[in-house]
């Protein structure tokens, strides 16, 4: 391929006898340009992040001066959802009993997260919101208390907090202290391995 | 003269509309090229959220797979900054050349004691020393503190994001939270990747 080709035998007609100025074609080659311009998209195809990271606020209380926080009466066990992040992605749940209650033990399960622990939160709260009246703001019931252990990790929380936010369960509390009754409960369940 | 011969013609296509999409296809993606970097690989946990992370005045405190702890800031000038606040209460000085080499450092990971040496190695050896991560502990006074601090005192508009591996354990981040939580830091973005939501959910 020429760079510019000649538009065959343009102003040769029959017998016009009239001389013309030959006529370019202007017509370019582009084979290089699109060579160039394909080898460029590849690049930038390979060079980019496509997926921007989102974020998820997350707003922990304020440890340091507790002398003026208003009092708050200790949560009732019977309103509370108690899920026990646990090792390989297992998450340990007590619905509305307390880990020192004697049914604890019996009524401690398993689950997994995304959908089953989706399911879990949704029965859960349904139960508790119309076995207890909503509180003098109007709030449901229905709390969630996320204990992490040792043994999970970030992307267990992370999955937590985010099933919180699909649940659309708006008062939840991390807690990262096991009291000595959970951590019997739990036994070897959140003993690191190694 | 008489015949009448085919004309020899090359197969010319014509390329116009490819070129067109072409250059379209590369306007879009230099447009929207953001480079990745090539700091610790950390694959980061999915949620549904929908906030983006902000682009400017953003400290970011890594946490990789094994716990090691990292932390950088955005702009050149406040890691310069922060160099210089940190080496003021340490009582450590670092010269020109360390603070133009640390302020090309998009994140770090070392000890303050390791840090010097490490700024002295030439720009080819400084990738390849593997970082053993910012000293944290539960405490909250650990060398993170002193840094988020330093950070802070150079640019007092820094919002802070956390980003961890799937894989970290929670007492790492615990400990992180910890050393923001002891100098009254209690807001802070997660960054995730992004993620469908499951059906029938709606945002409110």
């Amino acid at each position: 391929m020429a760079a510019i080709e000649e538009s065959g035998g343009g102003g040769h007609g029959k017998g016009d006898g009239k001389v013309r100025a030959k006529k370019m074609s202007t017509r370019v080659d582009m084979t290089p340009m699109v060579d160039l311009g394909f080898l460029l998209i590849t690049f930038f195809m390979l060079a980019t992040t496509m997926s921007k990271p989102t974020s998820m606020t997350l707003a922990v209380p304020d440890k340091t001066d507790d002398q003026d926080q208003e009092k708050t009466e200790p949560l009732k066990a019977s309103k509370v959802l108690t899920l026990f992040m646990g090792a390989n992605d297992d998450v340990y749940y007590l619905d509305g009993v307390a880990a020192d209650d004697d049914k604890a033990e019996a009524s401690l399960k398993t689950t997994r997260y995304g959908f089953d622990l989706r399911s879990v939160i949704f029965a859960s709260a349904k139960r508790i919101n119309a076995a207890n009246p909503k509180d003098e703001k109007g709030n449901d019931p229905f709390v969630v208390v996320i204990k992490p252990t040792a043994v999970s990790t970030y992307k267990n929380m992370v999955d937590v907090l985010d099933e919180m936010a699909i649940t659309k369960s708006k008062r939840y509390a991390l807690v990262e202290t096991l009291t000595d009754s959970e951590k019997k409960l739990l036994g070897d369940k959140i003993v690191p391995k190694n | 003269m008489g015949k009448v011969r085919p004309k020899k013609h090359a197969p010319h296509t014509d390329m116009t509309a490819m070129t067109d999409v072409a250059f379209l296809l590369l306007t879009f993606f230099i447009m929207t090229a953001t480079f990745k970097s090539n700091e610790a690989e950390i694959t980061t946990p999915s949620s549904i959220s929908q906030i983006k992370v902000p682009d400017d005045h953003i400290m970011v405190i890594s946490i990789d797979k094994a716990g090691k702890v990292f932390f950088g800031v955005d702009a050149k000038p406040v890691r310069a900054a922060m160099l210089d606040n940190i080496g003021q209460a340490k009582g450590i000085t670092f010269t020109d050349t360390e603070k133009a080499k640390f302020s090309l450092q998009t994140s770090f990971g070392f000890p303050l004691n390791q840090l010097k040496p490490w700024l002295n190695m030439s720009k080819e050896q400084m990738p390849q020393v593997k970082q053993p991560g910012i000293p944290v502990d539960s405490t909250g006074a650990s060398e993170l503190a002193d840094w988020v601090y330093a950070a802070r005192k150079a640019d007092n508009q820094l919002r802070i994001a956390l980003k961890g591996d799937n894989l970290s354990k929670f007492p790492v981040f615990k400990d992180v939270l910890a050393n923001l939580q002891s100098q009254n830091i209690n807001k802070f973005n997660l960054i995730t990747g992004s993620e469908q939501a499951p059906a029938g959910y709606t945002n409110e």
